[in-house]
């Protein structure tokens, strides 16, 4: 029979995978996740080639000029912005067509902004004031070209900006965040809330499993009852309360799950615990003086803590999912970003009338895979745990 | 006839090799008990879920195990199907706890004879007296649950089962483990009743050599998957010829006559 | 002589599940154990020996009757006392998977006794000790007593480390129920030569099985303990050669012997 070794298995190495995106794929981007870096709504690159892409270019003193190709129709928008420590006097920006027409832009100054759609910079440009800046600034194909022009110090960026349409891997949302970019901001959010929720949770479950089986008496009923109570409880309305009462940080969400989700752990570790209570071991143990903390710590634990690792793998995804929703309907930190936000967000600002599916298909498929992958780890787990799931030889 | 030749077994893990059973020759004849002993672990199990094809996936086997002539190794899971329970039936290790607690016993029995031989629900039941009653056991019982049943009585159960289909051979898995031992006896004389009676052919595998040997017409003993003696019981038991059936014995012989 | 164990008119009685009838599992039971002395006690499941030996050790309170053990009154024993009754005590379970912590390794499961009672700063006496016994019962191979007990160990093996663990304190009274049950035929004396060589120095042991010829080898005395009552007391020999009670009688003739031609 082969082994079932670890590194076979799919969702073994679709963790690993997400886990080192959580942990470094922030260095994939140069923005931060929530800065603003296209168009809202912008395709993904790869999806409509006759659109514009979006393109962007910096000039410095050492490279005071960018050359930028361009073989689309115009772009939605022109936008240049000038980044100074102080002002430049004797220099301007200049915008060279393809046939060596140049226009000038603006003086370099702290602060100068010049977008396409404004009024002023349209008579400056002398357009009349329904038309449009950014057309009238690209309105051929060939190489164009940004420069500083003119004599004297400067210090700076300027930045050139032109909004094609498209995108990155997966677009822009409707602030013209990247999406790529929040969806490699989102993993870390679920994994963390998941992982943390699920260690909590099974930690307090054990707790009062292995109290409630091993002590029996008045904590036990009183333990049981209030599983009963919570079990019974609907649960997402009593998270919503909870969410608006204690606010809605990322911390507080960790803890109102793990309340809400103790419950099946420490069913099922007070029946193991019942179970191994009265074995003549344990028995004997007792009869010799043994404290009652030593049983529970070197025999119960130990005895529970296959089941726990198997459970506690299924249970990630219970709190991936109930993060994911509260976090859909809203009920999340909105600085925080998740999937499930994300999710809030696509289904709040029109993705169904903007037709951005690529708003809402990216963190959807994220959860599920990441649930499927915490799923088939478990499953791996109690196949480790449990030797009724290998085969065997005949005694 | 049974016949098995140089039967070998090797169970096979990632990690090792196990040769459970190496070169075993068996005969088992209808109307005769061949009793199979040994010591935990020393293939006696191995060798009788061999014939019916029930050893797990991870066992290699080689040999012959012939039924009337034809090669049972060789047989295909369809054909297997035609022989188990029909010509060769099972009491495995445990049966007697392997009742679904929310059938009666008597309903496990009609179940089989409607799914193996096609007999409706009337004609399945009108079967089951005479079945427990070849089990040893009062008809009236088939109405009970398994937990309303002493382990004797389960057992005798399990037996039943196994003969539903009137079956030419009859394997047991230690049938008389775990239970007491005047329940043991009673078990005991009831399946050497079915072979003087009914003519089946029967092996019976069990480490209680004692028990093997009073009862059975061949006793084989098995020792690290290999066998080491075979022969008449009452020859083995007085005179045995290898050195592990001689400490055997001797170590029984040691408990019986002593002090 | 001291009277190390006295039973007298035990009654155990246990509720009925659901209001059902009470079930008695022990009825008027009286016996005495000298120092040094063995008893077999000849009895199979649902005979109430399991109820016997938890009772003797007061795991179960008795419904009447009393149980002295080293001569203390077990029902006035404070817990501490009956802590330090109990470590003079040692019982080996009919049961060998439920007689081992599963989690330990083999070596440790053995020492863990000893280090309960004397402290971490005896380890490497108790570890010898385990060590010791461990080979006198044959298994001496340091792979196996370091790897743990629920993936390394057959059932015989595991009955076989339980007697060393009940063997580690070095008890004044040994309580064995079936202890040689999964073991094969030659292994079955040594593990009884073993066992008297301790009651050579003193132990005595309530040796439970319901294999009469074992109860023999194990014992001078017996007694035959059936639905929770003694039905015979006698002379272990005696039971074999002349039962008087119907149900002994039973018992010996269903005994598998091999016999002589």
């Amino acid at each position: 029979m082969r082994r079932r070794t670890l590194t076979r298995r799919w969702s073994f190495w679709c963790l690993v995978l997400l886990a080192a995106l959580a942990l470094f794929g922030g260095r994939l981007f140069s923005a931060p996740p929530d800065a603003e870096v296209a168009a809202p709504f912008s395709k993904p690159f790869w999806l409509d080639r006759s659109l514009p892409p979006t393109v962007t270019a910096d000039l410095t003193p050492d490279a005071p000029s960018a050359e930028i190709p361009w073989s689309w129709g115009a772009p939605s928008r022109f936008f240049v912005a000038a980044d100074m420590v102080a002002d430049a006097p004797g220099r301007t920006i200049l915008w060279t067509k393809p046939g060596g027409r140049t226009v000038e832009i603006a003086p370099l100054k702290k602060g100068v902004e010049r977008d396409g759609r404004d009024m002023a910079f349209k008579r400056a440009l002398g357009l009349p004031p329904f038309a449009d800046g950014a057309a009238s600034l690209l309105d051929e194909r060939g190489t164009y070209r940004l420069s500083v022009d003119g004599q004297g110090p400067w210090e700076g960026t300027v930045r050139l900006r032109l909004d094609g349409g498209r995108w990155g891997l997966f677009g822009t949302d409707q602030r013209g965040r990247d999406i790529a970019a929040l969806f490699v901001a989102g993993i870390r959010v679920s994994l963390l809330v998941g992982i943390m929720a699920t260690l909590i949770a099974t930690a307090l479950g054990t707790t009062v499993g292995l109290a409630a089986g091993y002590l029996g008496g008045w904590f036990d009923s009183a333990a049981m009852r209030l599983v009963d109570l919570l079990l019974s409880i609907p649960m997402l309305p009593i998270l919503m309360a909870l969410a608006a009462i204690w606010g809605k940080g990322l911390w507080q969400l960790v803890l109102i799950l793990s309340i809400f989700s103790w419950m099946g752990t420490a069913r099922t570790v007070r029946a193991m615990t019942l179970s191994l209570r009265d074995t003549a071991y344990i028995e004997d143990l007792r009869g010799i003086g043994a404290p009652t903390a030593y049983i529970l710590r070197r025999h119960l634990l130990p005895e529970t803590l296959p089941l726990l690792l198997a459970t506690m793998t299924l249970g990630v995804p219970g709190a991936i999912l109930s993060e994911a929703g509260l976090s859909f309907l809203g009920l999340s930190d909105p600085r925080v970003i998740s999937w499930g936000r994300m999710l809030h967000e696509a289904q709040t600002f029109g993705t169904f009338t903007a037709g951005a599916w690529w708003m809402l298909l990216p963190p959807g498929l994220g959860i599920a895979v990441l649930c499927l992958a915490f799923l088939d780890m478990g499953k791996y787990l109690e196949e480790r745990t449990d030797p009724r799931l290998r085969g065997g030889a005949l005694s | 006839m049974i016949a098995v030749r140089n039967l070998s077994v090797t169970y096979r893990s990632s990690e090792r090799e196990k040769r459970a059973v190496l070169g075993v020759d068996l005969a088992v004849e209808r109307g005769r008990m061949v009793a199979l002993a040994g010591e935990s672990g020393s293939g006696k199990s191995t060798v009788l879920m061999a014939i019916p094809g029930l050893l797990p996936a991870t066992a290699a086997t080689s040999g012959e195990i012939l039924l009337d002539g034809r090669d049972l190794l060789t047989c295909s899971e369809a054909e297997l199907n035609a022989v188990r329970w029909r010509r060769i039936a099972l009491v495995p290790q445990g049966a007697m706890n392997s009742f679904t607690p929310v059938l009666t016993v008597g309903r496990h029995v009609e179940e089989e004879l409607e799914v193996h031989l096609g007999l409706s629900k009337r004609e399945a039941r009108e079967r089951i007296p005479a079945l427990f009653a070849l089990a040893g056991l009062d008809g009236g019982l088939a109405a009970r649950y398994p937990h309303e049943l002493s382990g004797g009585q389960k057992q005798r159960s399990a037996i039943a089962l196994a003969l539903a289909c009137n079956p030419e051979y009859l394997l047991c898995d230690e049938p008389t483990t775990a239970l007491d031992v005047v329940t043991q006896r009673d078990i005991v004389v009831t399946l050497r009743r079915l072979v003087d009676e009914q003519g089946v052919g029967m092996l019976l595998v069990s480490h209680d050599l004692p028990l093997a040997a009073s009862v059975a017409d061949r006793l084989c003993i098995m020792k690290d998957g290999r066998l080491v003696e075979e022969g008449e019981p009452r020859t083995i038991v007085d005179h045995p010829a290898n050195p592990h059936t001689r400490a055997l014995v001797g170590a029984l012989r040691e408990l019986e006559e002593a002090p | 002589m001291t009277t190390i164990l006295q039973v007298r008119d035990l009654t155990v009685t246990f509720p009925g599940r659901r209001g059902g009838t009470p079930v008695t599992a022990l009825q008027s039971l009286s016996l005495s154990l000298e120092a040094g002395e063995s008893l077999s006690v000849i009895g199979e499941s649902g005979s109430g020996k399991t109820t016997l030996l938890r009772s003797i050790l007061g795991h179960v309170p008795p419904t009447g009757g009393a149980v002295r053990l080293f001569g203390a009154d077990l029902a006035s024993a404070s817990k501490g006392e009956l802590t330090a009754l109990r470590r003079r005590c040692a019982a080996i379970s009919q049961d060998p998977y439920g007689s081992l912590p599963p989690t330990l390794t083999v070596l440790e499961s053995v020492m863990e006794p000893w280090l309960l009672v004397h402290g971490e700063e005896e380890r490497a006496e108790g570890e010898e000790r385990a060590l010791g016994l461990l080979a006198e019962l044959g298994m001496a191979d340091g792979d196996l007593l370091r790897s743990k007990v629920r993936f390394s160990l057959s059932g015989g093996q595991r009955q076989r480390a339980a007697i060393a663990r009940a063997l580690v304190l070095e008890p004044e009274l040994l309580l064995c129920d079936e202890p040689t049950s999964m073991q094969d035929a030659s292994t079955r004396g040594d593990i009884l030569r073993i066992l008297q060589k301790r009651q050579g120095r003193g132990m005595s042991m309530l040796f439970v099985t319901h294999d009469l010829f074992l109860a023999r080898r194990a014992a001078p005395r017996g007694i035959v303990l059936h639905r929770g009552r003694i039905v015979e007391e006698s002379a272990t020999a005696e039971l074999l050669a002349s039962p008087k009670d119907a149900y002994t009688k039973a018992l010996v003739a269903a005994l598998p012997r091999l016999g002589r031609a």
